[in-house]
């Protein structure tokens, strides 16, 4: 998929000390780590090999050259449609499957099943504190140190370089997801001309789908439409437009104003 | 359209925050706030007035009375005002008579996004400050090609982990 997965994984100490320079304990605790980091490889090239359009051989692009009809495909396919057809009904059609050129796309929401399975595959392999960042999709488990929250930064469209700001988790959120106009390999279409000037929308949400489905959407549609969707689903969003002029949801607006104050 | 919005509120010692900001109207009709905490006899600003108007006396948390001497301090939450986009509340902290924090409680009524470019300009700034002295763990932003990741600020964290 192009897309580079970062994993920071503190794997269960229960099999040996991971401090350890030497001795069982230390070894053990490197296996775990390759056990984990290969767990998540393989989730997300089985995915890479079913969806992606860039593979001639894979499921998907057989549909999409017809090659295949849709009532002849595997299960997993047609219910990962048919979760992409549910969130088009959810954003009022912001968030789409098909794009313009009738091709049927999945990989918007394929990222965040990957993301999704990574993250229980690293939760069964005894994992309790933990990041998967796809493309800067990311999910969060734990904390990254006892007593502390997970803090994510949130780059900055004009220079990618540089963040715009960090945020902390808070409330149920464990899910923060970027779309936007400024990198190649886009998952959004619009219905007609862009209409809200956002160039990035960032969503937070307590799942990985929720969070990635719907900063697309916002990015699609007009905040006079948010409401659709927003009213629906526990999510913050915070959304950049062209001049740099930010638009965020209240409870985030409360989270800045706080951290402003210390 | 624009509405612009002033609220003002007073605290015991005198003290007086003036928060203005700017909102946004995407909705030409309002919802109604279902689960709205303001009292409609609380409420004192009409939401389009562009003249600052007082709220009535704040009611005082701590122990202090609206009457109460600046020095014993308090936290002290003024009126909840009703706008059409939701309600709005603003909280001082007094101690030892100097304002020490203000803070706006801002409930939508529905949900619905705004459009806070005034006062929100200046807030994010702080956050970005805070942001540069905060430990990042992750970094968010639009889809990352392979070309793009080995420029990138998450690409930089990925190293300082493997290096650390």
């Amino acid at each position: 998929m192009g897309t580079m997965v970062s994993l920071s994984v503190e794997m269960p100490d229960a099999i040996g000390d991971p401090g350890a320079v030497d001795g069982p304990g230390a070894v053990d605790n490197a296996d775990a780590w390759d056990a984990a980091r290969a767990s998540v490889h393989d989730v997300f090239r089985a995915l890479d090999e079913r969806f992606s359009l860039y593979r001639e051989d894979s499921e998907l692009s057989r549909v999409a050259i017809g090659d295949l009809d849709l009532t002849q495909t595997s299960n997993e396919l047609r219910e990962t449609y048919e979760l992409a057809v549910r969130w088009r009904s959810a954003t009022a059609g912001a968030f789409t499957p098909d794009r313009p050129d009738g091709v049927l796309d999945l990989n918007g929401i394929v990222k965040a099943i990957a993301i999704d399975r990574a993250g229980r595959a690293l939760s069964d392999a005894g994992a309790e504190n933990w990041c998967v960042n796809a493309g800067g999709d990311i999910l969060y488990r734990g904390s990254p140190e006892p007593g502390t929250r997970w803090v994510t930064g949130i780059t900055d469209p004009a220079d990618h370089t540089k963040l715009l700001t960090s945020i902390e988790l808070f409330g149920d959120y464990v899910a923060v997801a970027t779309s936007g106009y400024s990198e190649r390999g886009l998952h959004v279409w619009h219905r007609g001309p862009i209409r809200n000037g956002f160039v990035q929308v960032t969503a937070m949400a307590a799942d990985i789908i929720t969070a990635d489905v719907l900063a697309t959407a916002a990015l699609a549609t007009p905040p006079d439409e948010w409401n659709a969707f927003l009213a629906e689903h526990p999510v913050d969003i915070l959304a950049v437009d062209a001049t740099g002029a930010l638009t965020v949801t209240p409870r985030l607006l409360d989270y800045f104003a706080a951290a402003a104050a210390g | 359209m624009r509405v612009r919005s002033f609220f003002v509120a007073a605290a015991a010692s005198g003290a007086v925050v003036l928060i203005g900001w700017e909102l946004g109207a995407q909705h030409a009709t309002p919802m109604i706030a279902s689960s709205s905490p303001a009292d409609p006899s609380t409420q004192a600003a009409s939401p389009a007035s562009p003249s600052p108007s007082a709220v009535p006396p704040p009611t005082a948390s701590a122990s202090a009375g609206g009457t109460a001497p600046a020095s014993s301090g308090g936290t002290f939450a003024g009126a909840v005002v009703q706008h059409p986009y939701g309600t709005v509340q603003v909280t001082v902290t007094i101690a030892g008579g100097k304002l020490t924090d203000a803070k706006v409680q801002l409930t939508e009524s529905d949900g619905h996004s705004q459009r806070i470019d005034d006062y929100a300009a200046p807030i994010l700034r702080s956050s970005v400050l805070s942001a540069q002295s905060a430990k990042v763990n992750s970094v968010s932003g639009a889809t990352y090609t392979s070309d793009a990741y080995l420029q990138s600020l998450q690409s930089a964290l990925d190293k300082a982990h493997f290096a650390g």
